[in-house]
């Protein structure tokens, strides 16, 4: 027994050396910003691909890094800030030439990073922003604020300013969750004949919005429209309006190839695209610069504006991207 | 202070017994009657406190909608319940009723590609297929189990990873959103169990009461039955008693995996797509529902309508709590507050149980 786990232990040790003994003499001597110009590799971590837009997100930012000649090692960290910290040790450990990162928590992740960091790794932040700077090159978000105002007016127009809607919330942990919600607020409560009758984390699942929308179509029978804080749970939700032969306004957030087929088919009435694709691109191309100039060319903290997707331009809009015509 | 169990009768209330544990046997019965009937009890004090503050929640549509929510996690925990009975446990449930409505989903979406072509299956034959594959998994599960000792709970445990990657592999993480499917490929159809209703009643109510009634008469009133019984009970005994351990084991993980395909085609059904994450964490309300209807977690006994119960407690409770609008933080802490208080009264139960067992030998 002994001498089988010896055995093993000497192999993974042969295979970690060899690994690592290629470049460990340039990484050593050189200290500037471009330390690791010798490696070729972009990691790429996000949420779980599960969800489309995460898929999205991860394609075009490994597109993108082959295009510009990277290797690419795409990971996920399920929104666990644990794996995260394991995944950026990895990223650490393979002596990665940057990070684009779609982190698990503004808080849990700033400690992860720095580790990133300090092994003079540079991280590049998309989608979600972290709460402190300087510890990341760039955090590009879209910006969730614009585009729930975006939301929040379509939806104001389409009730006609009055009537009782409910309101889905996300995750309460994930900061996009509360910043949608208060972008939403910020118009809806301006008008005094827009009542919310009913407010619900559905914690973005697809399933649990259908079950709690039946549960609030039973207690409000006269709601008029339905807010929800992610494509997933519009999609629950207007699953929930159809079995219940009602017609309500279902309005989401995301820009979600299903949602914009929804709506080309006169269900789903709006959405707000976050241009996921975009981002990525932006994030690698930033990277890019970086590692060949030893300096950032953007400012930290960078927002992308989201786009209000309805049956007007839902034709033009493929995979959280729109075309520019 | 030998006992105590029951909770101190007035002394002389009836002709008290010199010595027994049970000092007071008419009102410990009446006290283990209250406990045997718990999950009732508790079930109709929910239905009374929650149309105490709304008028809609007991209506005739709201009781057929919250029955129709209760449907999914009633039959995972009948299934489930089948395994407990045994002695083991099933915590891979939640995720193969996703890889079922995956599976099922994909086929009904994008077919099935077979050198020459893509074959489209009918609505009836993708369902039987779900259900295969999830009676498949769980003979996967009873299979390791039994043959190579490995414990249910790491087993199923693993399982649960496996079945959920797999479902995830199956669209490479992806959802397929519409399963109408299309006449020309006589595929339409699939809503009919999650969406439609017979009589008025949902379909997916009335499945529910048939795998409900199936699995009563198989678990009381047939020789299969009884070995679980017997397995759960005593393993050692079983064994010697003749008893074939192991298929009985491996029976019932093949029940529970049927069980949780036939919930995960349901959700997908209602939901109109099929998503990698469906059903994410119901293994716990399956098995919340299981141990608040009295199906001890130690195996051998338990009953299939007192899960059923333990099942409408836990909808009945989750869908009040949403419909008066209570936050989402507090249905899980009320959640997690009944299922451990029923288990606090099933061991009072098992305690008077036994004290009156002793009394009466």
């Amino acid at each position: 027994m002994l001498r089988r786990s010896l055995i093993a232990i000497g192999a993974a040790s042969v295979l970690a050396l060899a690994a690592c003994g290629g470049g460990d003499d340039k990484s050593d001597s050189s200290g500037g910003g471009s330390t690791a110009a010798a490696s070729k590799l972009i990691v790429i971590i996000t949420p779980s691909p599960d969800n489309v837009f995460f898929k999205a997100e991860q394609d075009a930012a490994a597109a993108q890094a082959k295009k510009l000649g990277y290797e690419t090692l795409v990971l996920s960290h399920d929104d666990d800030p644990t794996k995260q910290s394991q995944e950026i040790d990895t990223a650490i450990s393979r002596k990665a030439a940057a990070i684009i990162l779609d982190n698990a928590g503004a808080d849990a992740s700033v400690a992860a990073i720095q580790r990133a960091k300090d092994a003079k790794i540079p991280t590049f932040l998309v989608d979600r922003e972290i709460n402190k700077t300087g510890v990341a090159v760039a955090q590009i978000v879209s910006n969730n604020a614009q585009g729930a105002g975006l939301g929040g007016t379509e939806f104001a127009k389409l009730m006609g300013n009055k009537g009782e809607y409910a309101e889905l919330t996300g995750k309460a942990t994930d900061t996009n969750a509360g910043v949608r919600s208060q972008g939403y607020h910020g118009v809806l409560d301006q008008y005094p004949d827009l009542k919310m009758v009913a407010q619900q984390s559905a914690n973005w699942d697809q399933a649990e919005a259908l079950q709690k929308t039946q549960t609030i179509l039973q207690a409000h029978p006269n709601i008029k429209g339905i807010i929800a804080g992610n494509d997933t749970m519009a999609l629950g939700a207007f699953a929930a309006v159809q079995a219940a032969k009602k017609n309500i306004i279902v309005v989401g957030f995301d820009g979600s190839p299903d949602v914009v087929s929804s709506i080309l088919k006169d269900g789903i009435k709006a959405t707000v695209l976050q241009p996921a694709g975009k981002i990525s691109e932006m994030a690698v191309d930033q990277a890019d610069a970086y590692l060949k100039n030893g300096k950032a060319d953007q400012p930290e903290k960078q927002s992308v504006d989201c786009v209000l997707v309805n049956p007007d331009n839902a034709k033009s809009v493929t995979n959280f991207a729109v075309a520019t015509s | 202070m030998t006992d105590t169990h029951v909770a101190s009768p007035p002394k002389g209330a009836a002709a008290p017994e010199p010595g027994g544990p049970a000092r007071n046997p008419a009102l410990a019965r009446a006290a283990l009657l209250l406990l045997r009937g718990r999950t009732l009890v508790v079930l109709v004090l929910l239905v009374v406190f929650f149309s105490a503050i709304s008028s809609e929640y007991l209506t005739q549509s709201n009781l057929i909608l919250m029955t129709k929510h209760v449907a999914i996690n009633a039959i995972l925990a009948i299934g489930v319940t089948f395994v407990i009975l045994t002695g083991g446990i099933d915590l891979s449930v939640g995720s193969i009723a996703g890889l079922a409505g995956m599976v099922s989903g994909g086929l009904l979406f994008k077919g099935l590609n077979v050198p020459g072509g893509t074959v489209f299956f009918s609505v009836a034959v993708v369902i039987l297929i779900g259900i295969v594959v999830g009676a498949l998994v769980g003979a996967v599960n009873g299979l390791v189990i039994t043959r190579f000792k490995v414990a249910p709970f790491i087993a199923t445990l693993g399982m649960l990873y496996v079945a959920r990657g797999l479902a995830q592999l199956h669209s490479n993480g992806g959802t397929y959103p519409d399963l109408a499917g299309d006449p020309s490929r006589g595929n339409t159809g699939f809503h009919f169990i999650g969406v439609d209703s017979v009589l008025g009643i949902p379909v997916a109510v009335w499945i529910m009461v048939l795998v409900a009634i199936a699995a009563v008469v198989v678990t009381t009133r047939t020789p299969f039955g009884r070995r679980i019984f017997a397995v759960g009970g005593n393993e050692r005994a079983a064994i010697l008693a003749g008893i074939r351990v192991n298929r009985v084991k491996i029976a019932v993980y093949v029940i529970s995996g049927a069980c949780a395909a036939l919930a995960g085609l349901l959700l997908t059904s209602e939901l109109g797509a099929a998503y990698p994450d469906t059903a994410t964490t119901y293994e716990l309300n399956a098995i919340a529902a299981a141990v608040l209807g009295g199906t001890a977690l130690s195996g051998g006994r338990g009953t299939i309508i007192g899960t059923v119960m333990g099942a409408f407690v836990i909808g009945f409770l989750s869908d009040g709590l949403v419909l008066v609008g209570v936050s989402t933080f507090w249905q899980s802490v009320v959640k997690g507050a009944v299922i451990v208080f029923a288990v606090i009264t099933e061991q009072a139960q098992q305690r008077l149980q036994s004290g009156l067992a002793k009394h009466t030998a």
